[in-house]
């Protein structure tokens, strides 16, 4: 294959370029088109250039992790900091447990709080917060309240109820007497009832590994 | 030998701190490109363990104007980047120069019992 040393060129130096990462642009841009102009060099002066000539250039060059490590040092940048298990604070905790059951000690705003912390907080980024403020409002609020809401139904308004006309109607939603409405209203209880639990539990997973630097706003 | 470990870490750290004067040693007479550069200093055994460190080495000396740069065609290739000294750079090197001899005959009293 007569295309391998280009290969070899090429993963090297994209190597190179992800090492350099954490340099200013126009010192990494500098570092990368010198080595590369230094391989383009090596290689005009061979012969009959074979894959063992250029994996021979690539590795007098040295391994691209001590060309960042040296440049991280002539340009006295700091070394890219091992990320740090992140201990979650009490703010994180409170959020999670007002997100969740919020609503239900102080209808409403027991919720907001918890929203307000979740933002407040550097422990997630923006989808995280974004995803914890969606899914869902009120939190278990919600699926309490919907569940109390169809338990009345039951007796109330899936009852016939008398219209304006003065003749016996059942309402629309409540059609089959079988009992089909209350199943569909149990369904959507499960389901806004999971959505809430389901949110804190992917929020307190993401704080394991949440980054103990501010997260990317 | 317990302290082989530390004494590698010191070699290494000499050869750092005094790579930057054999740059603009090197570029004292004639300006050159890197890879003409580079092979000059890997030639000499003990100097460079990596070539490829030199270059950000040249980026930092060029950033504190000891060395500029001119690109020129190539008969060969694409163009080259040379290096030139600057004349911050030849009083860094002169500099260099008295207190590394004034430096190393100091060491060599010691270490190999000559009189200076």
């Amino acid at each position: 294959m007569s295309t391998t040393p280009d290969k070899l060129v090429d993963r090297y130096l994209k190597h190179l370029e992800v090492e350099l990462d954490d340099l200013p642009r126009d010192r990494r841009r500098e570092i990368v088109d010198e080595i590369a102009g230094h391989i383009a060099e090596a290689r005009a002066g061979l012969e009959h250039e074979t894959e063992a000539d250029v994996r021979n250039i690539l590795e007098g060059l040295g391994d691209p992790a001590d060309i960042a490590e040296e440049a991280r040092e002539r340009f006295e940048v700091q070394p890219p900091q091992p990320a740090q298990p992140f201990k979650p604070g009490w703010m994180e905790i409170t959020a999670l447990v007002l997100l969740l059951i919020g609503g239900l000690i102080l209808p409403f705003f027991g919720w907001v709080i918890g929203v307000v912390l979740l933002w407040v907080s550097n422990a997630w980024n923006v989808r995280d917060k974004i995803i914890g403020t969606l899914f869902l409002p009120g939190g278990l609020a919600l699926p309490v309240f919907f569940l109390l809401f169809a338990g009345n139904t039951e007796t109330g308004e899936c009852g016939p109820v008398i219209s304006d006309s003065g003749r016996t109607v059942i309402p629309p939603a409540c059609t089959d007497s079988s009992g089909s409405t209350n199943y569909f209203g149990v369904a959507l209880s499960i389901v806004f009832f999971l959505i809430p639990v389901m949110t804190t539990a992917y929020l307190a997973y993401r704080l394991r590994r949440a980054p103990a630097a501010p997260a990317l706003a | 030998m317990v302290a082989s470990g530390k004494q590698d870490a010191l070699l290494a750290q000499m050869r750092k701190g005094t790579l930057q004067y054999c740059v603009l040693a090197l570029l004292a007479d004639e300006e050159r490109y890197g890879f003409d550069l580079v092979r000059s200093l890997a030639e000499t055994d003990g100097m460079v363990t990596s070539e490829g460190t030199i270059y950000p080495l040249l980026s930092r000396l060029r950033r504190d104007g000891l060395v500029e740069t001119t690109w020129r065609e190539s008969t060969t290739g694409p163009p080259r980047r040379y290096y030139k000294l600057t004349a911050a750079g030849q009083a860094a090197l002169e500099a260099f120069k008295g207190e590394w001899s004034r430096f190393r005959d100091a060491v060599d009293h010691f270490v190999e019992r000559k009189a200076v």
